[in-house]
């Protein structure tokens, strides 16, 4: 075989491998539970997709939805990125054409994995773009197995994100073909992988920034070149008015603040190409003269059409979380509802390295090398890796915006260092041996070191390996759906409550049973015991979750009164006091009352209420009365103070707060228990119906 | 022809006419129920009839059926009839079959054909088993968590017959010996958990009197609404069975709070149905418990001797007027179950599964798919069901579908699970119909790649491409050459060690001629290809040139060589000379050969 011809094999072998292990790596949650949906947003994707399969696409569009924010429902078609969704219908209507009768369940569960094996190969592409096909086969077969990107793609999370990473890559992959050759064709296919990008996830708005920047930035370096103008013109261009078609996204490319940078971007664009051309027409003092004016000119009527746009409201203040962005307290001080998110929470240092590893000391070192051999796509890369790098800093789950470019940078570096040594190598075969070595005496032990530093280069990349898999099966498997703990015998105990509850709800309760949870189970209750449910993970109206909140931090009798106003049938309430599940209600409660608290109706709901003098957060005795007395804490305890949950410990023992809960002895007057799990981790009351009068 | 349509017309109404008649029976007052025992169990849900009749034909003729009528309140809640003739220890099957009597129409009669014809004046005794399903009414119909479930039989006291009975017994046995109420009649006495009524004698036919039993009964009153059974045949030597469930606690509803506090710390909650047994064939393997959300993960299974016993629990206890749905699936090997005669295949399985231990099923939908391309399909279940119209499934690497059969049966219990008979006709070559699709799949696949790869589509010339494969292909050729030469040069060595040894100059003469000869046309072969390359390579053809310059040095080494070893055949050197001769003349041809080697290998 001729060395080019086992050059592309090689090739294409370590790329496959590479992306059937970005696929086979994501099974751990399939192999150690079971083909399910993880979490909570994933089961609204489910669901949705399983209604666009079912009905079609013009039904879905016009999905006004009943079962969730009852009363007010929700335009289902009009509120959400459809790209997911459209994905898995069509992946699963060509299939099932082809007579493969696989269900949209499957399909669901299936399609992050699938779509981490084209990142992979997405990723391949891109770094060949920035390097060469050494760094780029390095690079891939990093992004295969990367925890950062795992956490949010293993089989089963259904999530946006799963595939919006590969749409990520493929546009930024596009976008410097684009750039190099300043070929419309690269870069009509750069606005239509933007398009499908727009479609499956909200970070579009990364994107839609970070090219311009790169452009700024090539404009401020001297490089802004004509190749770089018809890229970035006809991609903006095209890219825009494709994206405005998504009706999620509507008018906002053109209106609202976080699009003005491209559009700002695009403008400077003309201004410099003008520029550009009237300085090859004229000479040096008519061409300064002119400039200056100009820029005077353009920039005073830029920012008096802007002042004017914003003043008539045409341009949109910048969402709260594009503020928590860029000031990472600015949720927490402002927005209760988006600081209660733990994924919204600023990344703790040690899960940088939890989550890549190796790849936080390489990123460096791949740096350097796109520094010390500058080209137009390597300052994209840069630019890429150091906002992104910020970003994943002030939000955890931007860890996985930060994940690719983490991989392609170190891709780049491990491969750079490995060639670099490679060639040091003395690889002489053997009937050479008893000739005497040429040793170069500028470079002492050249072999040696060489041999040294890919060896130590190769553990590290083991290393790596065993990590990411371990993070994957340990950390990142769990459906949380379905909870696991080790017993006494080393066997594996199952908690199944959440279904068990959600179950019974479905089979047990009236079709139109309404019911009233906090919002993070909303999903949850409507995809999986398919109830109407008052507010859900899409949270988007905080009054409403603010109404929920207050009921939940009332006395049953104020609480009474919200429940009926909203026709609430069930309520159903998250307690972990028996199994020391923390994630329960009790521990969210803070944020049930912050945000009970935040609108004009639950004025009267303070957060000092609910902490004793001392400033603290306890259910003991110590407690404060009114967070004894509220609905939550009655929901959740009730009857619990008769259990023995420990041995040595007094009845009503709360294994996730450590303490022998205050108020045990109480009877609930409004509410009365319809179900509670095996392991007492849901608990649903049923909302009595008014008393018959003369009772 | 036209006489032909009419006969078969003619013999077509007359057998109508038997048939209309066979199901039209009337009432032979010669019959006399001498001795009736009745035995009444409504211990579980489902309430059990044993009666046993001893039949005395008081007339002239011989008798060959007997009519079985059912109470009039049991009459719509038949599960199950069956009749057994009992004579010593002789139990014999009869035959029963739904006929109507004329005046008669508001009562189910059954004629039980007897096992030989009852002459004038003999006995038979038969035993009639009936099973009814929801028959026992819960009262209070609703309890609270802590209370006990109290149910309501009502009954005929009598033997409900079209005959006159002479003496006759009842005996109710219920779950416990917690009876509330029953129907104080005389003859009665009560002993633990049986009634016993009775002996009465002489009734007239039809004769009714009230029976009323209110007890406790704890026992599970599970209610399978529904099943869907699904058989798919596979002639790779699989037979998957997959039972979509839904059932139901059909027993007193739950009144107000279900307390999970009380029902782990005090066991109450005594009539709600915390899990059940399933019973498979014994060959069942992967077997799955799921529902719609996923996995259930409560179940235990256990490999019995003659079954597969799966412990279901559902995902929450179920009490009165709760429910659930499941699905359940196993695959078993064919062999047990399918049977062939060359293109002939006969299906022999289950009707339906059992679900639980006096199992009651309201109905019953059972879909059987058979393999794709199956013919003449001819269905032989054990009791009368309902046949849908068939339908197609689509499945794995199906082209026109497979067959489906769609059967219907409502009211069933554990007595209904009865083996039916599927025969069709099967095209053994069909069933290379789906690896031949794959590999044609393959195939076309791969020739399109093929194809692709060597046309070319681009509209302008790649020139530098293209030279560059010329390049390398003659390259290839000189390092062919090459190699070939160095062979040629051991063979002058082979050459010169036998004219050593054998001192044969002609031989030698003529293996030198002939190894000359193809060294010339290899060498001449190089210099040609050398010669073209010069136009697109100039460095290629500078290597060849130095790889030839090297050559002919070797060449020149190995004729010295020939003549120092004919010089020494000739005796014109002595050894000693010729020996250093040939060690300076190896060296340098090892040298001149490396050299060649390592310009070789960098083209």
């Amino acid at each position: 075989m001729s060395p080019q011809k086992q050059d592309t094999l090689l090739k294409l072998m370590i790329l496959t491998i590479a992306a059937i292990l970005a696929f086979s790596t994501r099974l751990f949650s399939v192999l150690q539970f079971e083909s399910v949906i993880h979490e909570f947003d994933p089961y609204f994707n489910y669901r949705t997709t399983k209604f666009l399969a079912e009905k079609g696409f013009y039904n879905f569009h016009n999905w006004f939805d009943d079962r969730a924010w009852y009363p007010l429902g929700r335009i289902i078609g009009g509120t959400i990125y459809p790209g997911l969704m459209v994905t898995s219908a069509m992946i699963y209507n060509f299939l099932n054409f082809l007579h493969i009768t696989i269900d949209v369940r499957n399909v669901c569960v299936f399609l992050a994995p699938l779509f981490a094996s084209f990142t992979t190969i997405v990723t391949y592409m891109f770094t060949k773009e920035l390097k060469d096909a050494g760094a780029g086969l390095v690079a891939a077969s990093m992004l295969a197995i990367v925890p950062g990107y795992i956490s949010r793609s293993v089989a089963g999370s259904y999530d946006n994100e799963g595939i919006a990473i590969f749409c990520m890559l493929l546009t930024y992959t596009l976008w410097v073909k684009a750039a190099k050759t300043g070929s419309v064709f690269w870069a009509s296919l750069c606005a239509l992988a933007y398009f499908y990008m727009v479609s499956s996830w909200g970070g579009y708005v990364f994107l839609i920034n970070l090219i311009p920047l790169h452009v700024l930035v090539l404009m401020i370096t001297g490089r802004f070149s004509h190749r770089i103008y018809v890229a970035y013109s006809s991609v903006y261009c095209l890219g825009t008015i494709l994206s405005m078609q998504i009706a999620f996204v509507g008018f906002q490319p053109v209106q609202s603040s976080e699009h003005m940078a491209a559009l700002g971007v695009f403008g400077l664009c003309q201004i410099h190409a003008f520029v550009d051309y009237l300085r090859s027409k004229l000479t040096t003092e008519q061409f300064n003269l002119l400039f200056k004016s100009l820029v005077l000119l353009s920039g005073s009527i830029m920012f008096g059409a802007a002042a004017i746009a914003t003043a008539l409201g045409k341009i949109s203040p910048w969402t709260g979380r594009f503020y928590s962005l860029l000031d990472p307290s600015y949720a927490k001080n402002n927005i209760p509802i988006i600081a209660s998110v733990s994924e919204h929470q600023p990344t703790a240092w040690s899960s940088f390295y939890f989550d890549l590893q190796l790849l936080v000391f390489m990123f460096p070192v791949g740096l350097y090398y796109c520094f010390s051999k500058l080209t137009d796509a390597n300052i994209f890369i840069i630019m890429y890796g150091v906002t992104s790098i910020y970003f994943s800093g002030v939000m955890v789950r931007l860890m996985l915006v930060l994940a690719p470019v983490m991989c392609i940078l170190s891709g780049i570096g491990v491969s750079a260092v490995l060639s670099t040594y490679m060639k040091n190598l003395d690889v002489s075969t053997k009937n050479k041996d008893k000739k005497a070595k040429k040793t170069d005496n500028t470079y002492p032990l050249k072999n040696e070191i060489a041999t040294g530093v890919i060896m130590i280069m190769t553990s590290f990349l083991i290393m790596y390996t065993f990590h990411c898999t371990w993070v994957t099966s340990e950390a990142y498997s769990s459906p949380s759906i379905v909870l696991t703990a080790r017993g006494g015998d080393n066997g594996r105990i199952i908690f199944d409550d959440f279904r068990e509850a959600y179950y019974w709800l479905r089979q047990n309760t009236h079709h139109d049973a309404k019911i009233m949870s906090w919002w993070d189970y909303g999903y949850q209750i409507t995809a999986i015991a398919n109830r109407t449910v008052l507010v859900d993970n899409n949270t988007w109206n905080n009054t409403h979750i603010s109404r929920v909140g207050q009921a939940m931090a009332s006395p049953e009798d104020k609480a009474y009164e919200i429940m009926r106003e909203l026709d609430v049938d069930y309520v159903l309430v998250i307690f972990g006091g028996l199994t020391g599940y923390s994630s329960d209600d009790i521990n969210k409660f803070l944020w049930m009352v912050r945000i009970g608290g935040s609108t004009d109706r639950g004025a009267h709901i303070k957060e000092s209420d609910y902490f004793t003098p001392q400033g603290e957060f306890r259910v003991d005795k110590d407690g404060s009365p009114i967070l004894l007395n509220c609905l939550m804490y009655k929901m959740c305890y009730y009857r619990f103070g008769s259990v023995y949950t420990e041995g040595g410990k007094p009845t009503g023992y709360d294994r996730v707060r450590n303490t022998e809960i205050g108020n045990k002895d109480f009877e609930l007057e409004v509410l009365e228990e319809a179900y509670t799990t095996e392991h007492w981790l849901v608990r649903i009351y049923k909302v009595k119906d008014l008393e018959n009068r003369g009772v | 022809m036209k006489m032909a349509t009419h006969f078969r017309l003619c013999v077509l109404a007359i057998v109508l006419n038997v048939v209309c008649s066979a199901n039209q029976d009337s009432i032979n007052n010669d019959l006399v129920n001498s001795k009736v025992e009745r035995k009444i169990d409504i211990s579980s849900h489902i309430v059990k009839i044993t009666t046993s009749i001893t039949i005395e034909n008081k007339g002239s003729s011989s008798v060959k059926s007997y009519l079985f009528v059912l109470d009039n309140s049991l009459q719509n809640k038949l599960s199950f009839i069956g009749a057994v003739s009992k004579s010593r220890d002789e139990e014999k099957k009869l035959d029963v079959k739904l006929t109507s009597v004329a005046n008669q129409k508001d009562k189910s009669f059954y004629r039980i054909e007897l096992s030989s014809p009852l002459g004038s004046g003999k006995t038979t005794t038969l035993e009639v088993e009936t099973v009814f399903a929801h028959v026992l009414t819960p009262y209070p119909a609703e309890i609270t968590q802590a209370e006990k479930q109290f149910v309501v039989f009502n009954g005929n006291l009598y033997f409900f017959s079209p005959y006159k009975t002479t003496t006759q017994s009842t005996s109710v046995t219920t779950t416990s010996s917690n009876i509330e109420s029953y129907t104080r009649t005389k003859p009665v006495s009560v002993s633990d958990n049986v009634i016993k009524y009775g002996p009465f004698e002489a009734r007239e036919p039809f004769t009714e009197a009230e029976l009323r039993v209110h007890e406790e009964n704890n026992s599970p009153f599970l209610t399978v609404t529904s099943i869907e059974r699904i058989i798919e045949i596979s002639h790779w030597g699989n037979i998957a069975v997959e039972e979509h469930i839904d059932m139901r606690h059909s027993g007193a509803t739950l009144k107000g709070p279900f307390s999970r506090f009380d029902y782990q710390r005090n066991n109450d909650g005594v009539s709600s149905i915390k899990s059940f047994r399933t019973q498979f064939p014994a060959a069942a393997r992967d077997v799955y418990y799921r529902d719609e959300i996923g996995n259930v993960s409560t179940s235990n299974l256990r490999e019995l001797e003659d079954s597969v016993e799966i412990e279901i629990r559902p995902r929450f206890p179920l009490f009165g007027g709760w429910k659930t749905q499941y699905y359940i699936g196993y695959n078993i090997p064919s062999y047990e179950y399918l049977f062939n005669r060359g293109n002939e295949y006969g299906l022999k399985m289950r009707l339906i599964d059992h679900v639980y231990d006096d199992m009651v099923v309201d109905e019953v939908t059972v879909r059987i798919i058979l393999p794709e391309g199956s013919k003449d399909i001819v269905v032989d279940p054990p009791y009368p069901v309902k046949r849908g119209s068939n339908e197609l499934h689509h499945t794995y690497l199906d082209t026109v579908g497979r067959p489906v059969i769609v059967l219907y049966k409502t009211n069933l219990v554990e007595q209904h699970i009865q083996d039916f008979t599927v025969t069709y006709s099967f095209q053994k070559m069909l069933l290379l119909q789906e690896p031949l699709l794959v590999v044609g799949a393959f195939y076309l696949l791969f020739l399109i790649v093929i194809v692709y790869v060597r046309l070319d589509f681009s509209i302008t010339k790649d020139e530098a491409k293209e030279s560059k494969l010329r390049i390398s292909s003659l390259i290839n050729e000189v390092q062919d050459a090459q190699d070939k030469r160095s062979a040629l040069y051991q063979s002058y060595d082979d050459a010169i060690n036998k004219f050593k040894s054998s001192k044969d100059a002609t031989t030698f003469g003529s293996s030198r001629k002939k190894i000359n000869a193809d060294y010339a046309n290899l060498t001449q072969q190089i210099s040609s290809i050398q010669a073209q390359l010069k136009a697109e390579a100039s460095d290629a053809a500078e290597k060849i040139a130095e790889l030839q310059k090297l050559d002919s040095q070797y060449k020149d080494l190995i004729n010295s060589a020939i003549t120092s070893a004919e010089r020494l055949i000739s005796n014109k050197l002595n050894k000693q000379q010729y020996l250093e001769a040939d060690a300076t003349n190896t060296t340098k041809r090892e040298e001149a050969e490396s050299k060649m080697e390592a310009l070789r290998a960098i083209f």
